[in-house]
């Protein structure tokens, strides 16, 4: 057979072996430095700090885990979080990324090395991105080979919609769950492969890990009966599936009860129904298979129908009855939001109020996923042409997690694995081809060699389908009928027999595929690495650019290039933990609350646990209202301190004002007659100069943020930089509460709520007898009272 | 070190308790207006000396000594004996005096039928002054004196006054009430008084046709104020006098119209005596919560927990000058609050432990922060209020009953499926090689 170029023939098979497999370990090691590494910037730009908002309550909750003990944590009551209810933190979160660090803390420290809770935060999520990148090497070796799951390992360390969420700092729950969803599909494809009940455990207990580190569990409890049910529908129900997904089901079930914040939830809410009603089919069909191989198969085609049909009928109307009782609860709003993109905005708008529950703008998906978008169509595509079980898991997960990506932003994350397992499989299956040094047989001598058994040995090289000779086959496969019923059931003859024409048309018509010469294979080889190339300095700049800010610590750039480092944020959470008593409430929008119970260490009214949507309203409220209105609110909540976020100075777009209308719609939506959105605009403008409304002008959240700041202009003319709208230069006053601070940049402006009046007087008007304002007569009150007709 | 200076600090302040008749200090300022005799209130001044108080004495105008200093008032109560001042030096303003309350010092104004800066103070006390020039005015009883000099009977209703003083004089401004809780009505107008601008009856018809007007704008009658209290958010008091006569040695010697003494010095001692924090005034000492059979606080409580909450209240007695325990209140009531009083319950005293209130109570089923909240406000009383706040929690994952009467249709089920299993998994490998057996058998 001739060559593109010569291969040393001297090596003996075990020379070889060895080698790709140290290879392949060398490249694994990289792969996974070099995604750790990636995700230092942001430790390398600003510092080793926590970053956004969630992830400094993990950073919180981790703590009390570090110093207090499992127990105690479990046991957690946080009095200081959603001040007065308080929170039930224990019961209330997904408790696996809090508990693998507590784990890692305690091992190290019982090796005597002293590591700082919050390195171990801040660097668990690279240290997680390499695991990532192991265990997607497992999963796409099991749907291609080694090389593919090199390849896949590499794009998912480095592709910006993984390293979005897990740069250092990023202390979220997603930072572990990536890793965990991988390996447990990876089990899973195991468990299926091989039909058996020790992977299924292994897939259940990492579906149980999963389950406590991330509310994105559902997914797997969704993806993986999806695919079971489809391979039913194929008729490729096995004995391998039922054990996998029976043991998958009922342990992972069972464990993912367990955790406090599930509970009864897998037997009780809709989004876990799926997962129940595949596992009884699955008993039923696998009851059906064992009947049939006792009765005649005309009897069964009968009672099969009968029997699915009642049984189906039964299942539907029993879930759709205990919905309706109540038992199951109804899906929820989420839920809802992922079909309909408007429905958030309608019902729930503290949904809709969270930027990455937007959905995806189209350039997001090239920043994110660069060209592996490009290429995730043809890996889906080659799945399609092998199509083995393990093939259809990845064909559905890549058409659920496309659509769930478009339609929420935060969702593309689910999207990056099966992009990068689908691009690896086509980029490997193209370098498969123009690597292969052999070359096709020139035109003449092609039909003496066209024998049957040349054709099977190239495409068992290029694709592994145990394909044999069609005649074989056929004889094998009559064989088969003989002796026993396969186990497909009509579907998987249906399947089988396409299958065995295919490999017939394929030996009928033998044109031969391949690649002459090497020019060929070194331009498009050339390419390739070209775009592996941009891949990478696109991975590095966006990683570096876009994904590595902490967005506590702003940072600019100065006329001479230099960075120039805004902490506002800190400056003004560790005045509060200075100034201000330890019980001090700060009332903040809920963006704000973890920071300030994490950085500022006070009370918050409420913060990014949003599960209370009227004490959310409340805040809203007070934030939207005159300040004579805002003020028992904030006295009977025990507020001492409110906090706003102010970027006109600086030009800081994600500050209160802009998120002011979704305070509006949230707090209409509780009390709609007291609070209307159109009165926050002027003829449809959203507008803070002198055109605002009187409703703006008057509220608490307006008259904070521009309090004095017209001030600091002095006789020019006031402009505030985020909206590009001039302020007028008398600004408003306050008569319930007092400036307290107020940060270098202006960002963070914080308000002291006023006691009662010593003299029991409304606060306006003792206000106005401090500054000498003159007050009208008044006429004792009549105490009779007047005569009516 | 700190402990030791907080214990200097007590005894420093023990010291200087100890000698003044007042619970919170003996140094008073007099403002003495200078067209005022101090010898014809010398009844009142030698009554305050007596009882321990040093007084000094101010012009209105001079600037030295100052009431404050640097914020920190320089005397615990200041007396306004000046009526009719039309200026004062600069650190008296209305809005100084707002301060000076705050401050936790006391004040007892004089006023007057004229307008001076003090008039307007007092509607910050809303209180609500006639016109200029309009003095009180009662023909009844029939007397000699002029109709602005009235004799007013003292209700016996209020606390702070010993019961049973006799009628005293008056002349003065009267003021209306208004809808402050904070104010303490002490003197009352006579029923057929009224607010005139002469004295002669030459206006008469006026008042006539505002009576007739139904009230509006009418100032007359046992609604008037004539002295008046008013006690602040701090628990610092003020007193407005509608005429200083009242304190004058004068009145208090001159005879009533049924010939015998008047009131006017036991009057002017008791107002001093409460406005100087000496009567009815009381303060929590302190209060605990517990666990019932517990005596330590707990860091929070679990939910249906028993709690004893107990608070000790002590009253100022101004004759040995200490805080002694009191029971006397009977209305004490005690809140558990979150958002809204989750509980209401009354806290009674004790009996046989003096000054000890205490109620046994169980903790709602509802977690969340809680606060313990004694809010006691009564007219002429200083204000009880405390607040503690403590969380109140689920209890913890082993704090549940562990076996459950009504759940042994679970148990049985989970027992029974174990059982069966057990069993199934004994006879499927027992059977299992019977089968082979079989198998075996057949293929031979």
């Amino acid at each position: 057979m001739p060559a593109a170029y010569p291969l040393p023939t001297d090596l003996s098979p075990t020379t070889v072996a060895n080698t790709a497999s140290l290879l392949r370990i060398i490249a694994l090691a990289l792969i996974s430095s070099a995604a750790i590494a990636s995700r230092l910037f942001a430790v390398i730009n600003f510092e080793s700090i926590i970053h956004e908002f969630d992830p400094w309550f993990n950073y919180r909750a981790t703590r009390v885990l570090a110093s207090k003990g499992f127990y105690e944590f479990w046991n957690w009551f946080d009095p200081t979080a959603w001040y007065p209810l308080g929170r039930v933190v224990g019961g209330t979160i997904y408790p696996g990324l809090m508990a693998t660090s507590g784990v890692i803390y305690n091992i190290l420290h019982a090796l005597n090395l002293p590591v700082d809770i919050r390195n171990i935060c801040v660097l668990l999520a690279p240290g997680f991105s390499a695991f990532t990148a192991w265990a997607t090497y497992m999963f796409t070796k099991e749907m291609k080979d080694e090389s593919a799951g090199l390849l896949a390992a590499a794009f998912i360390g480095i592709v910006p919609g993984y390293i979005s969420r897990s740069v250092a700092g990023s202390y979220d729950n997603e930072a572990i769950a990536i890793f965990l969803l991988m390996f447990t599909f990876f089990a899973w494809i195991k468990a299926l492969k091989q039909g058996s009940a020790f992977w299924g455990t292994i897939a259940a207990v990492f579906y149980f890990y999963m389950v406590a580190a991330w509310g994105g569990y559902a997914f797997i409890t969704n993806m993986i009966p999806l695919h079971v049910l489809v391979l039913m529908l194929m008729g490729r129900f096995t004995s391998r599936l039922y054990v996998a997904y029976s043991s998958w089901y009922a342990i992972g079930t069972l464990a993912s009860m367990q955790v406090p914040f599930v509970g009864f939830q897998p037997v009780r809410t809709s989004e876990h129904m799926a997962a129940l009603g595949v596992f009884g089919l699955l008993q039923i069909v696998a009851f059906g298979q064992l009947v049939r191989a006792h009765v005649s198969s005309k009897q069964f085609q009968g009672l099969l129908f009968a029997a699915v049909v009642f049984t189906g009928a039964i299942g539907f109307f029993g879930i759709v009855g205990l919905t309706y009782k109540g038992w199951i609860a109804p899906w929820t709003g989420r839920f809802y939001s992922l079909w309909d993109t408007g429905y958030a905005k309608k019902y729930i708008p503290i949904i809709a109020s969270v930027s990455e529950h937007q959905p995806t703008a189209w350039p997001s998906f090239f920043m994110d996923l660069h060209f592996l978008i490009f290429l995730f169509p043809a890996g889906v595509v080659m799945c399609f042409r092998t199509l083995r079980d393990e093939h259809i898991f990845v064909i559905i997960y890549a058409v659920v997690a496309s659509y769930f990506a478009g339609v929420m932003v935060r969702l593309m994350l689910t999207l990056t694995p099966v992009v990068c397992v689908s691009a690896a499989v086509a980029l490997s299956s193209l370098m498969d081809a123009y690597l292969d040094p052999t070359e096709p047989e020139v035109e003449d001598e092609k039909k003496e060699s066209s024998t049957p058994a040349s054709v099977v040995a190239k495409s068992s090289t290029s694709t592994t389908t145990p394909a044999t000779p069609a005649t074989g086959k056929k004889s094998k496969k009559s064989k088969d009928k003989e002796t026993s019923a396969p186990a497909g059931g009509v579907l998987g003859e249906l399947v089988s027999n396409v299958a065995s024409s295919a490999v017939a048309a394929n030996s009928a018509a033998p044109t031969q595929k391949g690649i002459f010469g090497l020019d060929t294979r070194v331009v498009v080889l050339l390419n390739t690495i070209g775009m592996l190339l941009f891949f990478v300095v696109h991975c590095t700049w966006v990683t570096s650019n876009a994904y590595s800010s902490p967005s506590v610590v702003l940072s600019s750039t100065n006329s001479d290039g230099s960075q120039h480092i805004i902490d506002d944020f800190r400056e003004a959470y560790y005045w509060l933990r200075q100034n201000t008593a330890e019980d001090a409430v700060v009332m903040s929008w809920w963006d704000y609350g973890y920071q300030i119970a994490g950085m500022a260490d006070r009370p918050t009214l409420v913060d990014n646990n949003t599960w209370n949507n009227t004490h959310i309203a409340t805040v809203g409220k007070a934030m939207s209202s005159p300040e004579e209105i805002a003020y028992p609110i904030l006295r009977k909540h025990d507020v001492s301190y409110v906090l706003v976020i102010f970027g006109g100075l600086i030009g800081y777009s994600g500050d209160d004002i802009n998120k002011f209308l979704w305070m509006v719609r949230i707090a209409q939506g509780v009390w709609p007659d007291e609070i209307q959105e159109p009165n926050y605009f002027n003829r449809g403008e959203y507008r803070v100069d002198s055109e605002a409304s009187p409703a703006m002008r008057d509220c608490l959240m307006y008259k904070m943020s521009y309090y004095r700041f017209a001030e600091l202009f002095g006789s020019q003319q006031a402009v505030d930089r985020v909206r590009g709208q001039q302020v007028p230069a008398q600004g408003p006053t306050l008569d319930y509460l007092d400036e307290a601070f107020t940060s270098e940049n202006w960002i963070v402006r914080i308000y002291e709520v006023k006691k009662d009046d010593v003299l029991g007087r409304d606060l306006k008007i003792a206000n106005a007898f401090d500054q000498g304002k003159k007050r009208k007569r008044t006429k004792p009150t009549s105490r009779r009272k007047a005569i009516s007709a | 070190m700190r402990l030791l200076s907080s214990a200097f600090v007590a005894l420093l302040a023990f010291a200087r308790l100890s000698f003044a008749a007042s619970s919170s200090g003996d140094s008073v300022l007099v403002l003495l207006d200078t067209s005022l005799d101090r010898e014809n209130y010398s009844i009142f001044f030698g009554g305050l000396e007596k009882r321990g108080y040093s007084l000094t004495f101010r012009a209105p105008k001079d600037a030295s000594p100052a009431i404050t200093d640097y914020d920190v008032p320089n005397f615990d109560h200041v007396i306004f004996f000046s009526p009719e001042a039309k200026s004062y030096a600069q650190d008296i303003t209305p809005q100084s005096l707002v301060g000076l309350l705050s401050e936790k010092t006391n004040l007892l104004i004089a006023l007057s039928p004229k307008q001076t800066p003090l008039t307007s103070l007092a509607t910050e006390f809303s209180l609500i002054l006639p016109p200029p020039e309009t003095p009180l005015i009662s023909h009844h009883p029939a007397r000699s004196e002029r109709p602005t000099t009235i004799p007013v009977a003292v209700s016996s209703s209020s606390p702070l006054l010993t019961p049973g003083i006799p009628p005293v004089w008056f002349s003065g401004a009267p003021h209306a009430l208004g809808n402050n809780p904070m104010l303490v009505p002490i003197l009352r107008a006579p029923a057929e008084s009224f607010a005139a601008d002469s004295t002669d009856d030459t206006g008469a018809d006026g008042i006539v046709d505002a009576t007739e007007k139904g009230g509006e704008g009418l100032w007359a009658g046992s609604q008037m104020g004539l002295v008046t209290g008013f006690q602040t958010n701090v628990n610092s008091r003020v007193v407005f006098a509608g005429g200083i006569d009242l304190f004058s040695d004068e009145y208090a010697r001159k005879e009533l119209p049924s010939g015998t003494p008047s009131g006017n010095s036991q009057f002017a001692r008791d107002i001093a005596t409460w406005v100087f924090q000496e009567t009815l005034t009381l303060r929590i000492d302190s209060v605990e919560h517990h666990r019932v059979n517990q005596t330590e606080a707990p860091e929070m409580y679990t939910t249906n927990d028993e709690i004893v909450y107990t608070a000790h209240i002590s009253s100022y007695d101004s004759r040995t000058s200490t805080w002694k325990p009191y029971s006397g209140i009977g209305d004490l009531q005690l809140e558990f609050t979150m958002l809204d009083p989750h509980i209401r319950t009354s806290l009674p005293p004790v009996p046989g432990s003096p000054g000890t209130y205490q109620v046994q109570f169980r903790a709602p089923d509802r977690h969340g922060v809680f606060k313990f909240i004694l809010n006691w406000k009564r007219k002429g009383y200083s204000y009880l209020s405390s607040s503690t706040t403590v969380p109140v929690v689920p209890p913890r994952h082993d704090g549940y009953p562990r076996f459950l009467s009504a759940a042994w249709p679970y148990y049985t089920g989970a027992i029974s499926t174990s059982a069966g299993f057990f069993l199934f998994a004994a006879l499927w490998l027992a059977g299992d090689v019977k089968g082979e057996r079989k198998k075996v058998s057949k293929a031979e």
